[in-house]
């Protein structure tokens, strides 16, 4: 099979597959003003027709299947056999290796299409936000690959903490700045609040959204909208054709969750195709969306800017501990995943950072790969499924998303040893 | 070919009770083929501006909005679905229906059976069949497939489909494979809604196989600019395009 072959020709949208109606975005009652009508000036357009779309495959842009090979996609489906040695189970484990990529992460499969509908429409500057750094680098990469200009606003504690970080994305060209800043009203307000204020997510979203409205750049969105979770399917796809050229099917498929996308771009095309017979979601135990978060209506940024969406949450409002899983501190969860995990479609396990500590270490001593933090939460699943297979002795196929690699965050893992060791 | 149906919608009693009664008959005349009223909810979750403004214009004007659809009936013979919010009336449902149809309401229509109520909206739709009154079920893009065609049979005297997330919003979408989509599993009447007033999206979902539409917010604006007269040449208007197509 030709690689060529196996990266897909269409993205695959869940929405018409769910068990029950998605409950639609709204505004807010008492709304001064409708933040739906808003996006039309926040995204661009294409982008928010494959948001609303209800096709169950939509075509990936020759330009964008394009740079998707340019960028090393398809990524690697591997065995890994040393794991497997190391945990004497029965269970075969597979991963798809989103680390491949130039980014180091998943992101980059919806930067690039963003991007293209962004410079196709004639817009020269696309805004965003990045907590830990993945998603901000993604977009800074996928900007200058269509020659515009990105800014990105990037959680304070991360901009300090991850300098690195930081270079690459002002390598690819954009420009950073540490958030709350002073270049938004949303920002200044904060700061007036709290100069020390260290960020969130929520909080440089916001920022990233009106900086967009200010200047009539688009905003570019890196989770959590089903359109991004429709350009993720990528991975997924990908996955089922090189799972059906080597003549295997997994039965149980993992990913970590923050926003949800990394891990719905695995799992969709699998759970719309009906392959394998579990499907699970991991979280941070610091920061317990699954386990205490709510199903209701929230917004997705801290300063309701957006539509509100019926999800999992743990509150606009709330202030994530300082893990160092960076991506898995949003307080909300994609619209069709909550929904799913509602249904118990999904199921969800929640790790502590100790625990994703230790098998983070496993994985990069048996298999050499340093995992990003937020994906060594999908190995400890694994651990524990490949052990559990052992103990019923179990033969089965087991499958996790390695959304991104952890070359950028040995510094945390520093720390972490000196804490759990 | 067939005639392509105008289900035109107006808030009980907007702007005023004399505009609405003038505005029943004016579109009745015009061409209009079923009528939507709107009772309003204590919060209108998916519709948009406009139509929330003209709820919250109507809310303290009137005690009572069941005399409004009375006043409606005296002045037309065509249907008359009510159009609103299940939440607000399911801890006295049969009542709620009982009133709707003394009032010469022939259905109605809960935007929210499907999305908050889908695993008992079977023992919804019969009570309101079983009150006399036709339930009109709405569904959108985010209703899966699977329940668009299980509903549809069930819906009198047409399936709603609303295309876009809210009432009014424009946002760009694929009005023609929406429809085609739609159209591929759906026997009866279909009616296309939300944010249909841009002339475009109009025509393409005609020639997509729309049996009708269903207009609202156009209607609430043009009270809005030009009070009744504006808002009566905007049903000649649509009646006209969907003529076009008939």
């Amino acid at each position: 099979m030709e690689l060529s072959e196996v990266l897909p020709k269409y993205w695959y949208n869940i929405v018409p597959d769910l068990p029950r109606p998605l409950p639609p975005p709204r505004d807010p009652k008492g709304a001064e003003f409708s933040r739906i009508e808003l996006l039309n000036k926040i995204m661009p357009k294409e982008v928010l027709r494959q948001q609303f779309t209800t096709e169950r495959f939509v075509k990936i842009p020759e330009d964008v299947r394009d740079r998707y090979l340019q960028i090393g996609r398809p990524t690697p489906l591997m065995r890994a056999k040393r794991l497997e040695e190391y945990l004497d189970t029965p269970a075969k484990i597979y991963f798809k290796f989103e680390g491949a990529t130039p980014t180091g992460s998943h992101k980059i499969n919806t930067a690039i299409p963003q991007a293209y509908f962004a410079y196709e429409e004639g817009v020269d500057h696309v805004v965003t936000e990045t907590g830990a750094g993945q998603w901000g680098t993604a977009v800074a990469l996928a900007a200058s690959m269509y020659g515009l200009r990105s800014t990105i606003f990037m959680v304070k504690v991360s901009y300090e903490h991850k300098p690195m970080r930081r270079v690459i994305m002002q390598l690819y060209g954009g420009q950073v700045y540490p958030s709350p800043s002073d270049k938004t009203n949303f920002g200044r307000k904060i700061l007036s609040e709290n100069p020390s204020n260290t960020g969130s997510l929520g909080i440089a979203m916001s920022e990233a959204i009106e900086y967009a409205l200010e200047h009539g750049y688009r905003y570019l969105v890196g989770s959590v909208l089903d359109v991004v979770l429709l350009h993720q399917s990528v991975i997924g796809l990908e996955a089922m054709n090189q799972f059906s050229a080597i003549g295997e099917e997994p039965d149980v498929l993992v990913g970590c969750v923050g926003g949800g996308s990394n891990f719905a771009g695995f799992t969709y095309p699998f759970i719309g195709a009906k392959i394998g017979s579990r499907y699970i979601a991991v979280g941070s135990a610091e920061v317990p969306k699954f386990s205490k978060g709510e199903y209701r209506y929230d917004f997705p940024d801290t300063a309701g800017l957006l539509p509100m969406v019926k999800m999992l949450t743990l509150g606009k409002d709330y202030v994530p501990p300082s893990i160092y899983a960076g991506g898995l501190r949003y307080h909300g969860v994609a619209p069709t995943l909550s929904l799913l995990l509602e249904d118990k479609v999904v199921e969800w396990r929640e790790y502590s950072e100790r625990e994703i500590f230790e098998a983070a270490k496993i994985f990069a001593e048996t298999q050499g790969i340093v995992p990003a933090p937020e994906s060594a939460h999908a190995i400890k699943a694994v651990i524990d499924l490949a052990r559990e297979a052992k103990k019923n002795k179990e033969r089965i196929t087991i499958a996790f998303n390695l959304s991104g690699h952890g070359l950028l965050d040995l510094t945390n893992y520093q720390d972490m040893m000196v804490r759990y060791s | 070919m067939t005639r392509k149906l105008l289900v035109s919608y107006m808030t009980l009693g907007y702007p005023d009770e004399k505009s609405f009664i003038e505005f029943v008959k004016g579109a009745d005349e015009l061409g209009t083929d079923i009528f939507e009223l709107g009772f309003p909810p204590s919060f209108a979750k998916y519709d948009g501006p406009a139509i929330r403004r003209s709820y919250e214009d109507v809310l303290g004007k009137y005690g009572d909005f069941f005399s409004l659809i009375r006043k409606a009936r005296d002045v037309t013979d065509k249907k008359i679905i009510i159009l609103t919010y299940l939440e607000d009336f399911v801890d006295n449902l049969d009542e709620f229906l009982e009133r709707l149809k003394e009032s010469g309401a022939t259905g109605v229509l809960f935007p929210d059976l499907l999305i908050d109520f889908s695993s008992d909206y079977k023992v919804y739709i019969n009570k309101i069949a079983g009150h006399g009154l036709d339930p009109t079920l709405f569904t959108s893009p985010s209703v899966p497939d699977r329940l668009i065609a299980e509903v549809a049979p069930l819906s009198r005297p047409f399936l709603y489909y609303g295309v876009r997330p809210t009432t009014g919003v424009i946002l760009p979408i694929s009005v023609d494979a929406l429809v085609k989509r739609v159209r591929s599993f759906v026997k009866n009447k279909l009616i296309l809604g939300f944010g249909l007033n841009n002339e475009d999206d109009l025509r393409r979902a005609l020639e997509s196989g729309a049996d009708g539409v269903a207009i609202g917010t156009a209607y609430i604006e043009s009270f809005e600019n030009g009070g009744l007269t504006q808002a009566l040449e905007t049903v000649k208007r649509m009646r006209s395009i969907l003529d076009e197509y008939s």
